[in-house]
């Protein structure tokens, strides 16, 4: 094979393996091999079971050479973050609570992803139970930025995006809450979709915070994103609020160079490194001179939505993780005495610095005496950032800002200031609060670093950000870009 | 806004055992966090939280048994379990 496997697109992967020129057994023992020369420099996965992903392969290449193919994802490994479940393999969202855990079933994605015969390629590190912007918040392993080892990848879903900028897998799943797969695919130089609240089932995410959480693909090329998305998209009743696609959803959008692009006025101000505004300032003049609509908008709320996320998610946390009590599942402390001392002991023991710090903060605005001043409020504030982004949407098919203000920071550099952290996730926290639709594209670089321009679509419009996506990578160089390890 | 929380009362609502430099950090760091939050306070928001909601809906499942984890995997996963129940500390006292 004169290419490197591990540098191919998963549709080109998909096409040379319905060709007959490409085995998924000879695919899986070159990422093996690459795993094995890199995955120790970036630190990627915390766990890859070489003799599983073999077996699945030899079944793909089984069920293809029998006719039985189930589609363009038949034998392309899918590597999962470590909070979603995959039936036999550790579920342990980097954390020393669930580190013994084996998921006793798989998630709805993992059932979708083995129906259309994928291969369910190991665990991915990310901050622990996805708290966290730099996945140093990780009870196993650091991972690197692959573009600057010394650099943070973003998180939570920081494995995931680590993993595709250094080649070690073409696709990966990620979990987003307030940007967690937007901000470290922006910080790696790869393509991150969080879709509409509801398009893909939960079923199987450890839940963090219930209503900002979605499971979304990641991927080096917007192509290879919609393929996986496809996948992913379907309605499931074990998740009462997942309604599966529309009809327009994932259908192509028609002309890209036609869409209504709006600009937040203010966003691209203060805050934002220069670079990273003049690597959005091209894009968008990129899309004026295809065509496009660009117009300003206003989202006067927009200063609220940090402070808004950290009370609701906190608070949705708080109650969420309420249910790891060293009785059913997880760590239990070997210093139990009463049935209270153990479940304080087991979650002192088994949390990490941060998820106490969320539990502690969603334990405090929720209590007597201060939930209507913070988390009555802050869900008022959450009606009224929604119907502003509503309002701007019913105006313009996509909102255009940076995805993350500056580029990767290093390793470090901000874990002692938790607050400076939160600000990371500046511009991706509103489409969670609203339930929209959005996605992070390789836009330009920092130097050496990479930076992503995002869009925000109204409800179940994934097929525009991804038209809008095509179209800018299609007259750009940076799909497929990987880091040289 | 951000006054007057008690960090051992929050600790123990949250079934947390904390040292006395956890406590003095998180207090610190929370103080912080909650100034940030002040904007909220400041705010001019809507009166009702119905819009916060981002589906309009919710589906329940018809109350019907399906399919659960047998009572093997179950156990098979708790820190400790015996005769195909999961154990925990004794939650009653003796007869007394």
């Amino acid at each position: 094979m004169a290419d490197a496997l591990h540098t191919l697109s998963a549709a080109e992967l998909g096409r040379r393996l319905a060709a007959g020129t490409l085995t998924s057994r000879a695919l899986c023992e070159a990422l093996i091999v690459r795993y094995q020369a890199v995955n120790e420099k970036v630190g990627a996965f915390t766990h890859l079971d070489h003799v599983d992903v073999l077996a699945q392969a030899d079944a793909s290449d089984a069920r293809r050479k029998a006719g039985q193919g189930r589609g363009p994802l038949e034998g392309i490994p899918v590597a999962i973050k470590d909070n979603i479940a995959v039936k036999g393999q550790p579920l342990t969202c980097s954390s020393k609570m669930l580190a013994p855990l084996v998921s006793p079933y798989d998630s709805h994605v993992a059932e979708r992803l083995r129906a259309a015969g994928a291969i369910l390629y190991g665990r991915l590190n990310m901050d622990e139970f996805a708290m966290g912007s730099s996945t140093e918040n990780s009870a196993v392993r650091k991972t690197f930025n692959p573009w600057d080892l010394a650099r943070i990848p973003g998180g939570s879903s920081g494995g995931s995006a680590a993993a595709l900028a250094a080649g070690l897998v073409p696709l990966s799943l990620g979990s987003d809450t307030g940007g967690s797969i937007r901000q470290p695919a922006s910080h790696c130089g790869v393509v991150g979709l969080k879709p509409s609240y509801g398009l893909i089932s939960r079923f199987g995410l450890v839940a963090f915070a219930s209503s900002l959480d979605q499971i979304g693909p990641m991927a080096r090329s917007i192509e290879d994103c919609e393929l996986l998305l496809n996948a992913l998209a379907s309605a499931d009743a074990r998740d009462m609020t997942c309604f599966g696609p529309s009809d327009r959803t994932l259908t192509p959008a028609g002309e890209a160079k036609q869409l209504r692009i709006g600009i937040p006025k203010g966003f691209l101000g203060k805050g934002v490194a220069p670079e990273v505004a003049a690597a959005v300032n091209a894009a968008v003049e990129f899309y004026r001179a295809q065509g496009c609509a660009i117009s300003e908008v206003e989202l006067p709320s927009a200063d609220l939505a940090v402070p808004t996320y950290y009370v609701v998610a906190t608070a949705e946390a708080s109650s969420n993780l309420g249910r790891y009590d060293g009785v059913r599942y997880g760590h239990r402390s070997a210093s139990a005495g009463t049935p209270v001392e153990m479940m304080t002991a087991s979650r002192s023991e088994g949390f990490g610095p941060e998820v106490k710090r969320r539990i502690l903060l969603g334990t405090f605005v929720l209590s007597a005496g201060y939930a209507d001043a913070y988390y009555v409020r802050a869900l008022r504030a959450r009606a009224k950032i929604r119907a502003e982004y509503l309002a701007a949407l019913a105006g313009v098919d996509v909102l255009l800002t940076p995805t993350v203000p500056t580029p990767a920071f290093k390793v470090g550099e901000k874990a002692s200031d938790p607050l400076q952290l939160y600000l990371e996730d500046i511009f991706t926290i509103p489409a969670n609060l609203a339930g929209l639709p959005a996605i992070s594209v390789p836009c330009g670089k920092s130097g050496h670093l990479p930076v992503g321009f995002h869009l925000v679509g109204a409800p179940l419009s994934e097929a525009k950000l991804l038209a809008a996506g095509r179209l800018f990578e299609a007259a750009h160089g940076f799909a497929h870009q990987q880091a040289a390890l | 806004m951000a006054e007057g929380f008690d960090i051992d009362h929050l600790a123990k609502l949250a079934r947390l055992s904390l040292t006395a430099e956890e406590k003095a950090l998180y207090a610190s760091q929370l103080n912080q966090i909650l100034g940030h939050f002040q904007a909220l306070a400041d705010a001019d928001l809507p009166a009702t939280i119905d819009d916060a909601r981002v589906v309009d809906e919710s589906a329940l499942r018809s109350d019907e048994p399906g399919p659960v984890l047998g009572a093997e995997a179950v156990t098979r996963i708790a820190p400790a379990s015996r005769d195909g129940q999961i154990s925990v500390p004794r939650v009653v006292d003796d007869e007394s």
